[in-house]
């Protein structure tokens, strides 16, 4: 034990002083998200109104936490909901039990579901954690329901922030493909940019445009 | 004992085999525990070599050949390489060109997740296709029938579906159209796929070119549970997976069990599982209140009324009650019913079938019993029987290809055409009532049955005898089987439709038998009796058992009378039948996939039932009830589950002493187990008489018989079959339709026994002058007897 | 439905030519063409399966196979031009353009008047007289585009009942494969092959 040693620990404390500080004062302040986070989920539509979702259930299929219901149904032959033969009937993710990890967007062969960046979803019934196709399906405009009111909370201007997944990522994973875009267009925020700076070209760029 | 098949010794990827010689090399490949990717080849039917998955190398003296394993069969000494390089490159570039057209629609198809192509694909195939050209298109799926959907885009031209309808079934609907990049299957137009058994090609189709209406979109794999069962609609007892997502009973596919079904299904037993999922379903009891109306009502209260109702026609004498039913239940239900009535009630009053039978000392004690399985070493099959294609449809592809594949004769012997007559090689045909006749010229072989008799006497012979219709004779089905046991080297199956009635009648549910196909030394009354009893006054009261009098019962007018006039009637049923409505209390009953226990086939084989489903509301299983109410009348069944009842039933009855569910889970056991036949039983010394007066003295006789898409309570329950039900007709013959002055399409007025009804007339050459023809249970109820008046209706 | 008298005489001998019924399914599928003035109708493979004991589906299925069974209506004159490797080698494109050209009918269709169906087939085997041209599969060798145009002309001013092949060739062929064949009789009557007993010949006019 050195002649110091009483105040050597005080030297740590007074170390961290001069440190940026990590913690955010969340509710007051918010942090910028990074462009892949996983917030709650959203049902997309094209730009022409029809929904992404065939019903195909792989969602549900692949869910870990075996928290979507999904049940497909013949579309409407004079007035279909989707393209092709089949539609997400019924469309249900319970929120309580998601563990938010995006196995269903990864899955998903249409990017009809894709997560947003909001996660403030507190409820005050389980049933209320339920979310419908009423709460995850977007307007034919783009908007996103959320069941409740902007709040100095929640920014649902967030919720039309799609998470990056699925535009940094190539066909068969290969580099080739960077840059390349191999998805479709979202209804209100048309057809998405890549995400850049996968080869770490010129840094991450969150921006969107639309 | 048939002699051994030579063996002989082949090499695959190295390790040594032996199958017996002239297996093909993709069985044979199979049994040395190597798996071969093929599409096309399906066990139960002939190679065709069509897909080329199969592809395998053999050596052979110039070198390594590649060829398809399905249509080479293995000679001595054969060396064969399943996992080159060579054949890998082969079978991805197979694989390569079948997904060319094959649209990548997996996530919206039926089959995704269950798909042969995507599994091989995946285990086999390429990761990408150099195939950038647009696919071809057609419309998405087209119904080729109200029960199937053809999408000819994913279609990989295998052939499975097309052989299975003209190999098997022997109803080519559908086949080859077109050529070259053309090549689409299809039906003729405007002739439906409308087979019954077109739900099997929906099943054996290595894509999701075939999907079957009431599956659709219901379901993917990933979520279906599933449990092995036996089905519920006939007496053939076909295995079957019943599978089920949220409780939900989805759909019902054949399972290959050898001896029985070998996979296949008809149509009926694959999407008749739409009854159990019927908003029509009793979920809780009703009570009949003073209004005379039947009102829900608690378990307890229903069960007091139902006990106290009993115990009153009991209290005024011994033998005041009934039995009716239990030929839809289980094994172990059907037991704890019998228990229950002569026991707690009394009484030997007992019966599971409804006049429309055969005699249950016939059903379970008949020697020499035949299996079905016994029609694979047939010379000849004898079928003096229901139309086997509209009754039992699979025992009908059984012996269908006993007659083509194996070559056996098959005389058939029936009032009118059957599916069997255009594979038959004699067939005969009698009018109802003239079948003694009939037999005693089959008996005597001179003139022109002389060929048939001929065939007659090559044996082994199997003999499929029963009640072709209504207007037959049980006794003359009796006098059929005492001839055809007298056959070379024959067996005899005795046949009656209604699902678990073999299994009733061993259990004892007949006023002649006690469990085990014991004789009963102080017979009750049968069906008949029961029902005149109760009209009568003799009898206080009934218990109905999943039994429908008022419907099913020979004379319907004359049941429901007889239930209308009943002291006091309790009904277990699934559903509220005509007569379950006429009950004074009715209680809710579990059914199939939702009970577990056994059943017994036509054949006397054992087999499990499962459970998979919870069942509607408060239903509860019948043994339970019975239980319940055996209780409350100061006696008990004992019994307190299933699984205790069928240890009783092993225990007590001789026929199944060792047959347990333990013995029916695995192993070979899962085939069934058939109870053998009563140790020293007599056959039946029947003689032919003459048990009706000679019809020639009339004028017209009534043929009656089932179709398989009727007006029944669990047909009719189901969306997707009771569409298929056809609007009831009077078959005539065209000598006839002469003789009235009638034409086809006009109206008659036909007057029977038990009722009288207006029918459009249908031309039936088929018929001998002087019968008409009437399906049962289509709308038109005309009584079992054989005397008809006809009358154009102007 | 059945056939005319005649037509039912002339299926029931071809029947009884083979052990199987089902045999007999082709040349009955002609039979039931030539009922029909060179058109294979739904009826007349309905019928053809009522007389093999096949299914609809199976006859329509053999049927739908070969090219010389005319399913969507067939004209009166069935113009068949080679375009095999021999054919095109020698301008047999060249002819099929004036043949479709002169008779206004594109290949592989049918007039709306019902006068000519055009088409082009496969090797008809007359390679050594290529070009070659059939009328109502009576064959024409040696074939130019300008006598396959005086062709189609002197068919719809004539309208011949009955094509002889022999007659067509002097006419308007040129070099033959063979100049030593027997000099056919019968022509055909209709754009249905001239087979005897589906009695689709006819006397040389």
């Amino acid at each position: 034990m050195g002649l110091f040693s009483p105040i050597a620990g005080f030297g740590v404390t007074l170390k961290q002083m001069f440190r940026k500080r990590v913690t955010a004062q969340y509710p007051k302040e918010k942090r910028v998200k990074p462009q892949r986070f996983h917030g709650r989920h959203v049902l997309n539509r094209y730009p022409d109104g029809m929904e992404k979702c065939i019903g195909c259930e792989l969602c549900a299929g692949i869910c870990p936490a075996r928290c979507i219901y999904v049940r497909g149904k013949e579309n409407p032959k004079d007035a279909p909901v989707s393209p092709g033969e089949r539609y997400g009937f019924v469309y249900e993710i319970n929120m309580l039990r998601c563990i938010f990890c995006a196995m269903c967007v990864e899955a998903c062969p249409t990017e009809a579901i894709t997560m947003t960046h909001l996660f403030e979803m507190s409820v005050t019934t389980r049933d209320d954690a339920i979310y419908t196709r009423s709460e995850l399906l977007m307007s034919p405009e783009g908007d996103v329901p959320h069941p409740q009111p902007p709040s100095k909370l929640i920014d649902l201007d967030e919720l039309k922030v799609a998470d990056g997944w699925m535009r940094a990522t190539a066909p068969a994973g290969r580099a080739a493909y960077e840059g390349v875009r191999g998805w479709t267009p979202t209804a209100g925020a048309g057809h998405r940019p890549p995400e850049r700076g996968q080869s770490g070209d010129d840094g991450a760029d969150g921006e969107e445009d639309a | 004992m048939p002699s051994q098949p030579d063996l002989v010794t082949f090499t695959v990827d190295g390790k040594e085999a032996q199958v017996p010689a002239g297996t093909l090399l993709i069985e044979a490949v199979k049994a040395a525990g190597v798996h071969i990717p093929h599409f096309c080849y399906h066990p139960r039917m002939k190679p065709v070599g069509m897909c080329r998955m199969c592809l395998v190398q053999v050596e052979g003296p110039r070198g390594m050949m590649l060829g398809t394993s399905c249509t080479m069969p293995v000679t001595e000494g054969m060396v064969v390489h399943t996992d080159t390089d060579t054949v890998a490159k082969a079978q991805e570039g197979v694989l390569e060109f079948l997904l060319l057209n094959h649209p990548l629609d997996c996530p919206v198809c039926d089959r995704g997740g269950e798909c042969p192509l995507q599994d091989q694909t995946m285990a086999a195939g390429p990761g990408e296709s150099r195939f950038v050209e647009e696919k071809r298109h057609y419309p998405k799926p087209i119904p080729i029938s109200d029960l199937v959907l053809l999408d000819r885009e994913r279609c990989i031209l295998c052939a499975r579906c097309t052989r299975f309808s003209d190999e098997i079934s022997g109803d080519p609907l559908i086949e080859f159209k077109d050529r070259g990049n053309a090549t689409q299957v299809n039906t003729f137009p405007d002739e439906p796929f409308a087979s019954y058994f077109s739900g099997n090609t929906v099943q054996i189709c290595p894509v999701g070119a075939l999907t079957a209406t009431p599956y659709r979109f219901r379901a993917r794999p990933w979520d279906l549970e599933a449990v092995e069962s036996t089905c519920p609609h006939c007496s053939v007892g076909c295995r079957i997976s019943v599978q089920a997502s949220r409780n939900e009973a989805l759909r019902f596919l054949g399972v290959d069990n050898g001896p029985v079904n070998q996979g296949w299904l008809c149509d009926k037993g694959r999407f008749g599982f739409e009854f159990l999922n019927s908003g029509d379903r009793l979920d809780t009891p009703l009570v009949r209140d003073e209004d005379g109306d039947l009102v829900e009502a608690s378990w307890a209260e229903a069960l007091d009324r139902a006990a106290a109702g009993l115990s009153a026609a009991a209290a005024e004498g011994p033998g005041r009650l009934a039995g009716l039913g239990g030929a839809r239940s289980t094994n172990e239900e059907a037991y704890a019913f019998g228990r229950f009535v002569r026991e707690t009630l009394g009484s030997n009053h007992l019966d599971a079938q409804l006049g429309d039978g055969l005699d249950p000392r016939v059903l379970a004690g008949i020697t020499p019993r035949a299996a079905i399985d016994d029609l694979e070493r047939a010379r000849t099959v004898l079928v003096w029987a229901p139309d086997l294609k509209e009754e039992l449809p699979v025992l009908y592809l059984r012996v269908r290809r006993a007659a083509t594949e194996l070559g056996a004769n098959l005389v058939v012997v029936h009032p009118r055409a059957t599916g069997l007559d255009p594979v038959a090689t004699h067939t005969l045909r009698y009018r109802p009532g003239a079948g003694t006749e009939m037999l005693r010229r089959l008996a005597d072989g001179s003139g022109d049955l002389a060929a048939v008799r001929a065939a007659l006497d090559e044996g082994p012979v199997v003999a499929i005898i029963g009640r072709p219709g209504l207007g037959d004779d049980p006794r003359l089905a009796e006098a059929v089987m005492a001839f055809a046991a007298g056959l070379p080297d024959a067996a005899v199956l005795p046949v009656t439709r209604r699902s678990n009635v073999y299994g009733a009648a061993d259990m004892g549910l007949a006023p002649t038998l006690l469990p085990g196909r014991v004789a009963n030394d102080a017979p009750g009354r049968d069906a008949a009796g029961i029902l005149e009893g109760l009209a009568s006054g003799d009898l206080g009261g009934l218990v109905l058992l999943g039994s429908d009098p008022a419907t099913d019962y020979v004379e319907p007018q004359q049941a429901a009378a007889a239930l209308d006039a009943a002291g006091f009637t309790v009904a277990i049923d699934l559903f509220l039948t005509p007569s379950a409505a006429k009950a004074d209390v009715v209680l809710p009953a579990l059914g199939f996939a939702e009970t577990e226990g056994t059943v017994t086939n036509l054949e006397g084989r054992v087999q499990k039932v499962n459970r998979l489903l919870p069942g509607p509301g408060s239903a509860r299983p019948a043994h339970e009830i019975l239980e319940d109410l055996a209780r409350r009348m100061g006696g008990s069944i004992g019994a307190a589950s299933a699984e205790a009842l069928a240890a009783e039933i092993a225990g007590t009855a001789p026929a199944y002493a060792g047959i347990t569910w333990e013995a029916l889970s695995w192993g070979a056991g899962r085939e069934g187990i058939v109870a053998p036949g009563p140790e020293g039983s007599q056959p039946l010394a029947v003689a032919p008489e003459d048990h009706a007066p000679p019809p020639a003295a009339r004028d017209l006789v009534l043929h009656q018989a089932r179709v398989l898409y009727d007006r029944g309570t669990l047909t009719q329950a189901g969306p997707s079959l009771a569409k298929l039900a056809k609007e009831p007709a009077a078959y005539v013959h065209p000598e006839d339709a002469t003789r009235f002055g009638i034409k086809a399409g006009a109206a008659v007025r036909l007057t029977g026994s038990g009722g009288s009804a207006e029918l459009p007339v249908v031309l039936d050459p088929s018929l001998v002058a002087g019968t008409v023809y009437v399906p049962l249970h289509l709308g038109a109820a005309l009584g079992a007897g054989l005397e008809i008046s006809m009358e154009a209706v102007t | 439905m059945t056939w005319s008298r005649a037509t039912e005489t002339r299926a029931a001998a071809i029947l009884a030519r083979y052990p199987e019924k089902r045999s007999a399914v082709m040349p009955l599928l002609y039979l039931a063409m030539a009922e029909e003035g060179g058109d294979l109708t739904e009826d007349g493979m309905r019928r053809v399966a009522e007389l093999t004991g096949l299914s609809a589906a199976q006859v329509q299925a053999v049927a739908s196979f070969y090219t010389m069974y005319k399913r969507d209506g067939v004209g009166r004159y069935l113009v068949s031009v080679c375009t095999s490797i021999s054919c095109m080698l020698c301008g047999g494109d060249e002819v099929l353009d004036a043949v479709a050209d002169e008779t206004g009918v594109p290949d592989g269709e049918t007039g709306e008047d019902g006068l000519f169906s055009v088409e082009h087939v496969e090797c008809i085997g007359a390679c050594g007289g290529a070009p070659a041209v059939q009328v109502n599969y009576e064959l024409v060798e040696g074939v130019t585009p300008e006598q396959a145009r005086s062709l189609c002309r002197w068919l719809a001013e004539q309208r011949p009942e009955t094509v002889v092949g022999d007659d067509l060739q002097e006419r308007f062929g040129g070099q033959r494969s063979f100049d030593w064949g027997p000099e056919e009789a019968e022509g055909a009557t209709g754009p249905v092959p001239a087979f005897g007993p589906l009695g689709t010949t006819g006397e040389r006019s």
